[in-house]
């Protein structure tokens, strides 16, 4: 159904969105709040084997403070981290209540150990629902809900037109999430 | 809005290209077994290429999209001229770098530089195509030449496509520099009023980023490692600039001019620029954006240096240049006049562009330590 949605979503609208993209992009990925000299960082700091202190920095980065989880949680996402494979999101389906009950960490995870998987952010969806691809709201990590705006993003990058394109060292679905967010956040 | 149709179905005068290309890549020594599943898409970005001649003499007349359309013979020789060119660099990067992938610092570098490689390949079929598809018997000859060409043999059109890439730093101030003439190239092309090609580049400028971005993140991985001095890496900047900046061809160009009235080729900011062409100085304008981007690019790569080292700057647009009206003159890389003989200026050369002993310490000393941040690549 998600599929079928995102097929018959209005490319017409999504134009002054895409004019516009590349200063979205830098109002959003270059505030102070998402520090990104930090970002940049954490691109190459986080690889594999991935250890607790990569997840650590993440944390920190995010601004959500360090995960309460036992031990096994942690060791049963690292492992996922190491199994899933873009664009798949139903392995998160796998995972215990306390790994999955908060979203924009476990995507952020997603994010940097993989760099295609998009960061979930509430603002982001906003901005993709202006765009007319509605997303359900959610904090917990559903992954039919992740999906669906993983390929909403994975779309939008696979329909913009060149002059979207950065020249710089931020994968492709960060420059789309953060403009959207910017986006999403403009009244 | 992009909206890219992937052709299926060839021409026969494109198969048969097809399989002079595979030779080509046997004998370049490019196995194909390194493209895994990467396909050679012929992609048309038919929204973005416009309705209508966007300037010159036939400007607001519909585009041409057919060999028959258009009006004069010289005009589809400017055409396949501007289609060979650009395909020819397009196979000639592949020929100067693809022995650089035995040698890669990192997975990522070397995953990198295959990804940049398949594209290059394939903006090289979708020039090719639109030759053997458009163009008749003339455009199956032309396109024929783009895989008889060669690099190694210096027959490549362009000088810095003949040009050797010996090592990882060359092949990061080749993207960098080279490829980002390529970006212009490229954005000038996408107004043309030959709508095949215009509805080509689109999706080709789309990869051409990743390109750019592989060059200038290399650089600066380079410069934030710390290990290869930035006094040396200077005198890699001031080698391929100069050869970037002859790439927009000479001063007050006929060519360029005639182009231009055709409509075959805009300038670089064509469909966002309110000011009036100047028709006699078309590759002056395109030129100095191009510098003026270079300069800010390098400051945001110089940014990263360790304490103590200095800053990497830009040389003068006047210094080392081949082509146009600094071309032969005596120049230092802060665009002063040179004060002294000829032997003196060659003196001089030595000290600001890489010697042998400069190339031995790069390759036998620093490139033997970590000389790059290291980078993961990211499996999917």
């Amino acid at each position: 159904m998600q599929h079928i949605a995102l097929l018959a979503f209005d490319k017409k609208k999504c134009e002054p969105f895409f004019n516009r993209l590349t200063d979205l992009f830098y109002e959003h990925h270059h505030s102070d709040s998402q520090n990104p000299d930090e970002y940049e960082r954490l691109l190459y700091m986080v690889k594999r084997p991935y250890d607790d202190r990569m997840l650590d920095m993440i944390d920190d980065w995010t601004g959500l403070g360090k995960r309460e989880w036992k031990e096994e949680t942690t060791r049963e996402v690292k492992l996922a981290l190491y199994a899933i494979k873009y664009p798949d999101t139903l392995l998160i389906d796998s995972f215990t209540e306390k790994a999955r009950n908060n979203l924009t960490r476990l995507s952020s995870y997603l994010h940097f150990t993989h760099h295609t998987y998009a960061i979930w952010d509430e603002d982001t969806r906003k901005g993709l629902s202006k765009l007319g691809i509605d997303i359900p709201h959610t904090e917990v990590a559903d992954p039919f809900i992740y999906g669906a705006y993983v390929s909403a993003i994975e779309l939008l990058k696979d329909v913009a037109p060149f002059t979207c394109f950065l020249e710089h060292d931020v994968p492709r679905q960060r420059l789309f999430q953060a403009a959207l967010a910017s986006y999403g956040r403009e009244n | 809005m992009a909206d890219t149709e992937i052709v299926e179905k060839y021409t026969p005068n494109f198969e048969a290209w097809v399989q002079d290309f595979t030779e080509w890549q046997t004998r370049i020594g490019f196995d194909p077994s390194w493209l895994g599943d990467y396909r050679f898409d012929i992609k048309f970005d038919w929204d973005t290429a416009g309705e209508k001649i966007e300037f010159g003499d036939f400007e607001g007349m519909p585009k041409w999209e057919r060999r028959m359309q258009i009006p004069q013979q010289n005009i589809r020789d400017a055409i396949i001229s501007m289609i060979s060119v650009q395909g020819d660099t397009e196979f000639a990067s592949v020929e100067q770098q693809n022995h650089l992938l035995a040698t890669a610092p990192t997975e990522y570098d070397m995953k990198s530089a295959l990804r940049i490689m398949c594209e290059e390949q394939r903006h090289g079929w979708q020039m090719a195509y639109v030759l053997c598809t458009y163009f008749g018997e003339q455009g199956v000859r032309e396109a024929s030449k783009l895989l008889e060409r060669n690099a190694q043999d210096g027959t490549r059109i362009l000088g810095s496509f003949n040009a050797p890439i010996d090592h990882w730093l060359d092949f990061f101030c080749f993207t960098h520099f080279i490829d980002r003439d390529g970006k212009y190239q490229l954005k000038m092309l996408s107004t043309s009023s030959f709508k095949p090609l215009a509805a080509s580049m689109g999706p080709m400028l789309k990869e051409e980023s990743f390109h750019l971005g592989t060059g200038a993140n290399g650089l600066r991985r380079i410069v934030k490692q710390g290990v290869i001095p930035c006094e040396l890496l200077q005198k890699y900047l001031n080698k391929w600039i100069s050869t970037g900046l002859d790439l927009f061809g000479t001063d007050d160009s006929t060519s360029a001019q005639w182009a231009y009235v055709y409509g075959v080729k805009g300038r670089y900011d064509e469909r966002e620029s309110d000011i009036k062409a100047d028709r006699a100085h078309l590759n002056e304008a395109s030129r100095e954006l191009y510098f003026q981007e270079l300069r800010e690019e390098m400051r945001r790569i110089s940014s990263v240096r360790k304490e103590g080292e200095p800053e990497l700057f830009i040389p003068s647009d006047k210094f080392n240049r081949g082509i146009g009206m600094y071309s032969g003159k005596n120049y230092t890389i802060t665009g002063e006049k040179f004060d002294g003989n000829n032997q003196e200026y060659q003196d001089y050369l030595i000290s600001v562009l890489p010697t042998d002993e400069d190339e031995d310490k790069l390759m036998n000393d620093y490139m033997k330590k970590e000389w790059i941040q290291y980078r993961e690549w990211k499996t999917k």
